[in-house]
């Protein structure tokens, strides 16, 4: 009975977030939030904390640089990211795409459905299957929870503050979420990368696309020159474009025959009147920072953790007789 | 009245126009990433033209889907495209990578204004460890948010068809 109870006050919080509920839900909501048991509210995060956090995460990094000025381009990529997000079992999220004004080559996901794409990299593309699977692969990374998982891992090192943190979501999530949009530049286990770029190329075709878009945007990643300085963030979160193309053909080749043609329609391109975006300046520490890096307390995050095959073994795959 | 025969053939290489895209103007040379067949037909159960080795090269004159149109030193055919890589581009050889041949086959085909990423620091790690919270660009970020209806409405106006497609494992 309890648990029922629980699921449907969880639901009515969720209709809340998306903006279909009356304010009598949110009054429940907050019911359920005081009296819910702490020990197991600090285990597993709801979904409006991990709202909350990608809230925080992706401020953050409009913080390091902000949206092409581009009201156009920037409804455009909304419209085809939900629409993308709609072929998920999480349609319902806030979900938010946004095209950072950098000359970085790069796409960001933080937890609950925050999508940024970079302007270096959506100007290399040149479809809207392409763009489809770049964020499908973050939309990928939301659905998995990618990053809430990593957090959590994270913050259950400085155990000690969970309780007082659970009567505060803002404590909560500041110490989840560390210092600045840090769990960006962090990244994730190669597998997270891997399952994220099959997700993706499944999400496109779903939405109607080509699903060879992102594997054709990793082919123009595989060839751009390792020290390219423009990629090296990206180059240091994920695993190399190559391994990532051997890794989606090897799961993609006995499915290639039943995956629908899909299309590949022209992508909106930025407004050419919008100036090149400006050099990136290192923000100054403020006060809300300040605390959060007392509590930082050199917690360390498993990265690149799972071992998969890699070398000329795998190379022979499935094609190679 | 026209008769279904003679639109039939034409309808079909219309079809096949489309489906096949040609490859731009200049040659995009590819390196075979691991043995593979060179087939007749862009399908896993065409016939075989000849076995590819690692390290051998081709030209690409086509793309469709998965797979790529190879011209090679034993025949032209096609081959499973993830078994291929492109040239490496140098750093600061090109702006965006468009000028790469990966570029050319899959980046931007129109003559578009590429932002110049020489000179420009973009984001990097530091930026966003140091990064704070921007109130304003988060409330420009909520504000371009689709609802349901505009992202279905706006994959109807693009021709897009929802397919029931299953997630993909991982190859054991």
């Amino acid at each position: 009975m309890k648990g029922l109870f629980r699921h449907w006050i969880t639901a009515a919080v969720m209709a809340a977030v998306s903006g279909q509920a009356a304010a009598a839900s949110l009054d429940l909501g907050r019911i359920f939030d005081v009296g819910r048991d702490l020990r197991t509210a600090t285990a597993s995060m709801d979904e409006n904390d991990e709202i909350a956090v990608g809230r925080e995460v992706a401020g953050r990094t409009l913080g390091a640089a902000p949206l092409v000025p581009d009201p156009e381009l920037q409804a455009y990529v909304n419209r085809v990211g939900r629409w993308i997000a709609m072929q998920t079992e999480r349609p319902d999220l806030p979900w938010h795409f946004g095209v950072l004004d950098t000359s970085s080559v790069n796409a960001f996901a933080a937890p609950g459905g925050y999508v940024l794409i970079t302007r270096g990299l959506y100007e290399m593309l040149d479809s809207e299957a392409q763009l489809a699977g770049v964020l499908g692969h973050e939309i990928g990374h939301i659905v998995q929870r990618h990053h809430v998982k990593v957090m959590q891992q994270s913050a259950a090192v400085s155990a000690g503050a969970r309780v007082v943190q659970r009567s505060d979501r803002g404590l909560l999530v500041n110490n989840l979420v560390g210092t600045g949009a840090e769990v960006l530049a962090r990244g994730l286990d190669k597998s997270a990368e891997f399952e994220a770029d099959r997700i993706g190329v499944v999400l496109a075709a779903r939405a109607g696309y080509s699903p060879y878009g992102l594997v054709e945007v990793l082919h123009m990643l595989a060839a751009r020159a390792a020290d390219d300085t423009s990629l090296a963030l990206l180059f240091k979160t994920h695993p190399a474009p190559g391994e990532r193309l051997t890794q989606l053909g090897d799961a993609l080749a006995p499915r290639v025959a039943a995956l629908p043609a899909g299309k590949e329609p022209a992508i909106r391109r930025v407004d050419p009147n919008t100036p090149p975006p400006a050099a990136a300046k290192p923000a100054p520490v403020e006060g809300a920072r300040a605390l959060q890096q007392q509590e930082e307390g050199g917690t360390t995050i498993p990265s690149g953790g799972s071992s998969l095959p890699g070398g000329s073994g795998i190379l022979r795959g499935i094609f190679g007789r | 009245m026209i008769s279904m025969g003679r639109v039939l053939p034409a309808l079909c290489a219309m079809l096949a126009a489309v489906l096949l895209v040609p490859a731009p103007a200049g040659a995009q040379q590819v390196t075979l990433e691991r043995d593979s067949p060179l087939y007749a037909e862009p399908r896993l159960d065409a016939s075989q033209v000849t076995q590819l080795k690692l390290g051998a090269t081709g030209e690409v004159i086509g793309k469709q889907g998965a797979w790529l149109n190879l011209k090679t030193a034993g025949g032209s055919g096609w081959l499973f495209s993830f078994n291929v890589r492109f040239p490496s581009q140098q750093a600061g050889a090109g702006d965006s990578g468009a000028g790469s041949a990966a570029g050319r086959l899959f980046g931007p085909r129109r003559n578009v204004s590429v932002t110049s990423t020489i000179g420009i620091r973009g984001i990097e790690e530091e930026d966003l460890r140091q990064a704070s919270f921007n109130a304003d660009q988060m409330k420009r970020l909520e504000g371009y948010a689709a609802t349901r209806q505009a992202a279905e409405q706006g994959a109807r106006a693009t021709g897009l068809t929802p397919a029931s497609v299953e997630y993909m494992d991982a190859k054991k």
